[in-house]
């Protein structure tokens, strides 16, 4: 039943029965001069009116959008992300609300995780004693579409899908069935509403009552369940090119599993271990699963992971409590709420329900910094720790410039998704009101200074403005030099502590220059080691670096190793990567191992990629994401070896660099990865 | 003493109980045909060119006073595409042992450790016992085809907490006609593993037509006996290396490989790497 309906949402036929609501809702919001809240309750309650009630075969956990927009470009003028949404704002008036307030990306609410648990026990009817008119409205004409699925249901003879229905989203969950068809309902409303980054939280911990409860009483056995999961699965997987993004999947709907509760006690369970197994069998790439792990987690749950690591979608993601805990209470978050963290779309780490943090306000450039004080003071500085000295200010330089970037910060009302959280306007803040700041390139800069360190001050075999000409010059004429950066010079991920410790000074550097800091909302600021997209965008704003990266060349994505480090191995980089005080980096950023898929063709390849993850999170990293590389990838290395100079992969009895290999062994590794998947 | 290394590999999940790191030791006394690590055979350090990345600046032949560059009529040191690489390092045992030491807490945390393979450890025994030796109280493998005196054979039982061990051709004349030499050594070093009692894993490569013919396979089945027998899909990858060694491979066409019957063997298991 769950193939026949992964076919269908696979096969994207039902997009041809979607169609455009034909209403300009944003010129007639501007000609009745409509408050913000009017405009998104009118917009999200005529579209509910004029869906079509599509049930797809096989399918037990309903609706879809067949309303779209293909027009819309999205308000950010800039124009490249598009979201499928009619605009509620001319882009005239959307230029004012911009001149009047700092919009972060969208202007929607994003990243923030609602009270899922208070959701499915109070039933949607319950919240309107707490709402105003907009989301009264909004309730109603959700109600009003799902009855009208239930009528469509009831025509199709689907009297199961209609008894589900008449139950939620009105009233509260008794089922695990009508748990997941209400969470559902909630998704599918609160990307309507305009919200975006919708991640479901810690879904292993609020939804478990309703398994349970059933597999107790017999109404449901584990395989049942499992089938109802994979529905659920599914569903985030119906709308996802209408989403808000840049590439899709990038849509933060993401499940935490795992970790422990307010009271400290594992949560790991049943559910748990049948979202992992559902995300294995689907092989879809929404919802993204995220497992929450620290020093007591058994080798179990990281097999079981390791088992969907195999399966070569990129994800779990592992975070690890025992760093992510202590460093939120350092951030002023109390012990109870910390252990309660949930990802929120990639990595960022936020805490469920009380979080408006905006964990995503900007990014530093490690790559740049270091550029920065290269090119200004290396000529003068008479000591490393001179010239380290003008690295570190330069840190704080840019810390300065993105933490004083967003003032009078506004967010578009979100009526609806507002109710679930326990303030009165979680757009305007909510107990935690943290910035986050990624950083870029770190081991970019780790290498460069090392090369500095150790060429510049330790043997003095190159002069400043030597160097210096070189780098600018994109080292023509100096190829021996390059050779000697590139490949015969400490690179971070070789547990070399020369390079390491410098890294470990960068990311210092970074959390004390946002220490202290106040932003726009009384928060503090969260350093981070993600990139996003900002490792292309750091590495164009850049030339040549002094680690021989010459122009135009990558940064690392993430926490990684620079992309032509020749690392001896995960040890290694596991190792170098641990070495940083990661709790003073909890924005998040995951550390990135890539495996290619023949790693799992031995019998206990999965048991031993477990251990490696469980001796990462025991030497202290906060973040771990492990990919295989599939033969797409490997098609993509062919043609474009420049993006993949560290791909690995293994032939038979030794391992090479794809890229190095002559085409037909590639073609061999592409078959053969084709084979092995 | 010193000894010299080819490779070093840090999560080796082939080589051994555990996650591992795999030490590979230069020079082999073999030469089958379908050896699949060329830059293991010469217990010479040499240079290894990847063709593709060469752009013919011919910055490498501008001459260099490297020590590890003598002889090798290039600097490997200056290519600024790192087509160029040594193959072969001289290591004293003890600088070797104290990077391995390094991966202790990690490799003892996951249950691994240090597996010596090649080429073939035994070519430089007594290096491989001294690192051994030194490498106590780590969990050490060693991969070896066998082939060694039993004055070299013991020396490395005796350190070793997991042997892996080839088992190739049953046959003498076939080994000497595929693998340059007798299997006479081979079998009697394998009698002293069986009679040491040490944990280990004999593995067979199947290649088409020549180890992986039911007569082999029972020849082997007959000698491994109550032994665990690991036997290895042969892939077509074998060849990747001799391009960048300036080599020809000497096993060009094989036939469709036999379906190997496992039910012939006491224990045994079929990989694919």
């Amino acid at each position: 039943m769950v193939s026949e309906l992964r076919d269908y949402i696979l096969s994207k036929k039902y997009y041809a029965l979607r169609r455009p609501s034909g209403i300009d809702f944003a010129g007639e919001y501007a000609a009745k001069k409509l408050p913000p809240r009017e405009r998104v309750a009118d917009r999200f309650a005529r579209i509910c009116a004029l869906e079509t009630p599509l049930i797809m075969p096989g399918e037990r956990i309903v609706l879809v959008r067949t309303i779209t927009d293909p027009n819309a470009i999205f308000i950010k003028e800039e124009g490249k992300e598009r979201i499928d949404l009619p605009c509620i704002y001319t882009k005239e008036e959307w230029l004012e609300v911009k001149r009047q307030h700092f919009i972060h990306e969208a202007g929607y609410l994003s990243n923030v995780i609602p009270d899922f648990a208070q959701i499915l026990s109070r039933g949607l009817l319950d919240y309107k004693k707490d709402a105003d008119e907009y989301a009264c409205r909004m309730i109603d004409a959700l109600i009003g579409l799902t009855d009208r699925y239930a009528g469509e249901a009831r025509r199709q003879g689907r009297d199961d899908i209609a008894e589900t229905l008449a139950r939620v989203p009105r009233y509260p969950a008794r089922s695990f069935r009508e748990a997941l068809q209400f969470l559902r309902i909630i998704n599918f409303a609160a990307w309507l509403e305009g919200n975006y980054h919708i991640t479901m939280g810690r879904f292993d911990l609020y939804c478990r009552p309703y398994l349970d409860a059933d597999l107790k009483s017999g109404r449901l056995t584990e395989d049942e369940a499992l089938d109802l999961l994979c529905d659920f699965f599914l569903s985030f997987n119906k709308d996802t090119d209408l989403y808000y993004s840049i590439y899709r999947g990038d849509n933060g709907q993401s499940f935490t599993l795992g970790g422990v509760d307010r009271e400290g006690k594992p949560v790991f369970n049943t559910l748990s271990r049948l979202c992992l197994k559902a995300s294995r069998m689907l092989k879809v790439i929404d919802p993204k699963i995220n497992i929450r792990v620290d020093k007591n987690t058994p080798i179990g749950v990281y097999e079981l992971g390791s088992e969907l690591t195999a399966v070569g979608l990129g994800f779990p993601q592992y975070t690890n409590d025992d760093v992510v805990i202590p460093g939120f209470m350092d951030k002023g978050y109390s012990l109870s709420d910390a252990r309660d963290y949930a990802i929120a779309a990639c990595w960022e780490i936020v805490v469920p329900v009380l979080s408006a943090d905006i964990i995503n306000v900007g990014a530093l450039s490690f790559a740049k910094v270091v550029d920065r004080a290269f090119h200004e003071a290396l000529p003068s500085a008479k000591t490393f720790d001179e010239f380290y000295a003008a690295v570190d200010r330069a840190i704080r330089d840019e810390c300065g410039v993105i933490t004083g970037r967003m003032k009078n910060v506004w967010f578009i009302p979100s009526p609806l998704y507002g109710l679930f959280f326990p303030v009165e306007d979680i757009s305007k803040g909510g107990k935690y009101n943290n910035f986050g700041i990624h950083g870029s390139g770190i081991s970019t800069a780790a290498d460069s200074l090392a090369a500095i360190k150790k060429y510049v001050f330790e043997e003095k075999s190159v002069s400043p403005a030597d160097y210096l000409a070189m780098v600018d010059a994109d080292f023509a004429g100096h190829g021996e030099f390059l050779a000697k950066l590139r490949y015969d010079t400490p690179k971070m991920g070789c547990d070399d502590d020369f390079v390491d410790s410098l890294a470990v000074r960068l990311m210092d550097s970074f959390a004390d220059a946002l220490e202290g800091r106040r932003n726009c909302r009384g928060g503090v600021f969260r350093a981070g080691t993600g990139s996003a997209m900002y490792y292309l965008w750091h590495a164009e704003e850049i030339g040549a670096s002094p680690d021989g990266r010459r122009k135009g060349e990558g940064l690392g994505t993430n926490y990684s190793p620079s992309l032509y480090a020749r690392t001896p191995g995960p040890f290694s980089v596991v190792k170098s990567f641990t070495k940083p005080h990661l709790k003073r980096t909890i924005n998040g950023g995951p550390l990135t191992l890539e495996f290619h898929s023949s790693m799992f063709a031995a019998e206990d390849g999965i048991q031993k990629l477990a251990l490696l993850v469980k001796s990462f999170v025991e030497l202290g990293g906060h973040q771990i994401q492990l990919n295989t590389v599939d033969a797409a990838t490997l098609r993509d290395a062919q043609k474009n070896p420049e993006k993949y100079p560290q791909l690995i992969v293994r032939i038979w009895g030794w391992s090479a660099y794809f890229v190095e290999l002559d085409k037909r062994y590639q073609d061999h590794v592409i078959a053969r990865s084709e084979y092995t998947l | 003493m010193t000894g010299t290394v080819f490779d070093l590999k840090e999560f080796a999940v082939h080589d051994g109980p555990g996650p591992r790191v795999t030490v590979f030791l230069k020079g082999c006394p073999l030469r089958c045909r379908w050896c699949h690590n060329p830059e293991g055979l010469s217990p010479e350090p040499e240079l290894l060119w990847k063709k593709n990345l060469c752009t013919g600046c011919g910055l490498c032949r501008t001459g260099c006073r490297h020590e590890d560059c003598r002889g090798l009529g290039r600097c490997w040191h200056k290519c600024p595409r790192g087509a160029l690489s040594l193959s072969g390092r001289v290591w004293e045992a003890e600088a070797l042992a104290e990077k391995l030491r390094g991966y202790a807490p990690m490799l003892a945390a996951m249950g691994g450790g240090v597996t010596l393979s090649g080429g073939e450890p035994t070519m430089q025994w007594r290096f491989a016992a001294e690192l051994l030796d030194r490498l106590a109280p780590m969990h050490r493998a060693v991969e070896t085809c066998g082939y060694c005196s039993e004055e070299a054979f013991r020396a490395i039982l005796d350190r070793a907490d997991y042997v892996l061990m080839d088992l190739k051709l049953a046959d003498p004349a076939q080994h000497r006609e595929y693998t340059g030499a007798d299997n006479a050594p081979i079998l009697r070093n394998l009698e002293l593993l069986r009679a040491s009692g040490r944990p280990c894993l004999l593995r067979t490569p199947l290649i088409p037509g020549i180890t992986d013919t039911p007569e082999n396979l029972r020849g082997i089945a007959a000698l491994a006996e109550e032994l665990p027998v690991e036997l290895l899909e042969y892939n077509k990858f074998a060849p990747a290396k001799y391009g960048m060694l300036g080599r020809d491979y000497p096993l060009p066409d094989l036939p469709a490989p036999n379906p190997p019957d496992l039910s012939l063997f006491r224990h045994a298991t079929l990989s694919r790497l």
